[in-house]
């Protein structure tokens, strides 16, 4: 029997490139995101309200026919951390508490829920010197203007440790000690990514890497995947040295290798996400290719909603296409397509 | 990101007034994935036909409002002037007698500042006929 308390949505992200070469308008990217089969959008004020950062009564009311119109609902809004404003100077924490406010009366005023808020631990405890983001101190201030509202604040995690690391877990604590249930954590499934995709291999080839030598990396990084053991470089740097890399090449691996080897080892990361799982409030999806199954080609897609269910998740599952941004410096992606089989395949999943 | 995109070829002409050239205008597109307060441009660089243009000579224009180009990298400069998302901000050049119509080669260096990491650096070169 199906798994009833996941619902998928579709962050209009996912459209950029539609949008940005003027394809699809906001109410294009509604629609092939109701087209999709989704029930729930996720809206990005930053990329597509023309008005932002206001939001005019006019802008709300449209929303309100766009949603009926096509039948889906606004589940979550997009929250930046945009702390160096200007070239010599950078937001105080009063300000950056400010524009967490505005994000949050943003979606208040849209009546849409949730505000995936850009948090300082996303990837990680120190994310880059020099660019501090909303830390725990202002979410802390933000946490009691959201609930006044009937708005949660999501965490997006990114990193490798994943939801499960132990600098998120005071968020979690927060919302518990302050018994107010409006704060909580929401895994991007890159911490899933146990290899590079083919849209990264497409990415740096069109740049001029070897694409014989990322398959043959790419190889190897599956099948250690598949054969529950870490990768290790060391275990294949001689034969590629051999197939003699070029700089674009070895800089391919070497981002690879960022990404994706230093993450725990994959058992603790599916564990801690089913543990996990009834506390999170929003899941983001993430792909950027997808196989000839329709899973994307470097995530455990089983793995990761088996962990989901069997956790008890409740809640939103939202598509989040970024092989346009891989791949669409080497020719056109079609991200509507990608959208519509990435949420038949999540479909098949429950 | 982008880079091969943020110079356009959409209304790339001299600009007139009381039937005289003051000058010419470029509209360029974004280097990122959503809209940016003006504030968080870091650098527009322009070089035409090989000569780099002196910021003090470019205007900025974007939804109805006019910005000079030095005015934005000040740093008490307004947060909430946005450049949208594939939207055109346009790039007047402060030129008496405009640029003569026809072919020139335009090189654009876009610097944009984000909230997570370093300055995104796009350039992009074209050859644009102007009107």
């Amino acid at each position: 029997m199906a798994y009833k308390d996941i619902k998928f949505a579709v962050s209009l992200y996912s459209y950029q490139d539609n949008y940005y070469f003027k394809r699809l308008d906001f109410e294009g990217a509604i629609a092939a995101a109701a087209g999709s089969g989704a029930e729930g959008i996720e809206v990005l004020g930053d990329t597509m309200i023309p008005e932002w950062p206001y939001i005019s009564d006019e802008f709300a009311d449209r929303f309100v026919g766009l949603q009926y119109r096509y039948g889906v609902k606004g589940v979550c809004f997009e929250h930046w951390s945009d702390r160096a404003m200007w070239k010599n100077k950078q937001l105080t924490d009063d300000e950056m508490f400010e524009r967490g406010v505005m994000y949050i009366k943003a979606a208040k005023k849209l009546g849409i829920p949730m505000v995936k808020l850009l948090h300082e631990e996303h990837i990680g405890p120190k994310a880059i010197a020099g660019y501090k983001l909303t830390d725990y101190g202002i979410i802390e201030r933000l946490l009691p203007v959201a609930a006044d509202l009937g708005v949660t604040l999501a965490l997006e995690v990114h990193t490798h440790d994943g939801v499960g690391a132990d600098y998120q877990q005071k968020y979690i604590e927060l919302a518990e000690r302050t018994n107010l249930p409006f704060l909580g954590l929401a895994p991007d499934f890159s911490t899933f990514s146990y290899c590079m995709s083919t849209a990264d291999i497409v990415d740096y080839t069109s740049r001029g890497a070897q694409k014989e030598i990322l398959e043959f990396f790419r190889s190897k990084q599956r099948g250690a995947y598949f054969a529950n053991v870490p990768f290790v470089y060391e275990a294949v740097s001689a034969e590629i040295e051999k197939m003699r890399p070029n700089d674009v090449t070895k800089q391919a691996i070497q981002f690879s290798m960022h990404m994706i080897g230093r993450k725990p080892p994959f058992d603790k990361l599916f564990k801690d996400l089913k543990d996990l799982a009834s506390k999170l409030v929003y899941v983001h999806a993430k792909f950027y290719d997808l196989d000839e199954n329709d899973c994307p080609d470097d995530m455990d897609y089983p793995r990761i909603f088996k962990a989901l269910k069997e956790g008890g998740y409740k809640g939103y599952v939202a598509s989040e296409f970024e092989g346009n941004r891989r791949m669409n410096m080497a020719g056109w992606v079609d991200e509507i397509e990608y959208v519509r089989r990435h949420q038949a395949y999540m479909r098949s999943l429950l | 990101m982008y880079d091969s995109h943020i110079l356009t070829e959409h209304d790339c002409r001299n600009m007139w007034e009381h039937g005289k050239k003051y000058g010419y205008g470029v509209d360029i597109t974004i280097n990122y994935y959503r809209g940016l307060p003006l504030s968080c441009v870091e650098e527009i660089a322009l070089e035409v036909d090989g000569e780099p243009i002196d910021p003090a000579d470019m205007i900025l224009r974007i939804s109805g409002k006019e910005f000079p180009y030095t005015d934005i990298l000040q740093d008490d400069f307004p947060t909430d002037f946005y450049w949208p998302f594939g939207e055109y901000l346009r790039v007047i050049v402060l030129k008496d007698g405009g640029i003569p119509q026809g072919r020139h080669h335009v090189k654009l260096t876009l610097k944009t500042r984000r909230s997570y990491t370093p300055t995104m650096v796009a350039v992009c070169e074209k050859d644009l006929t102007f009107a």
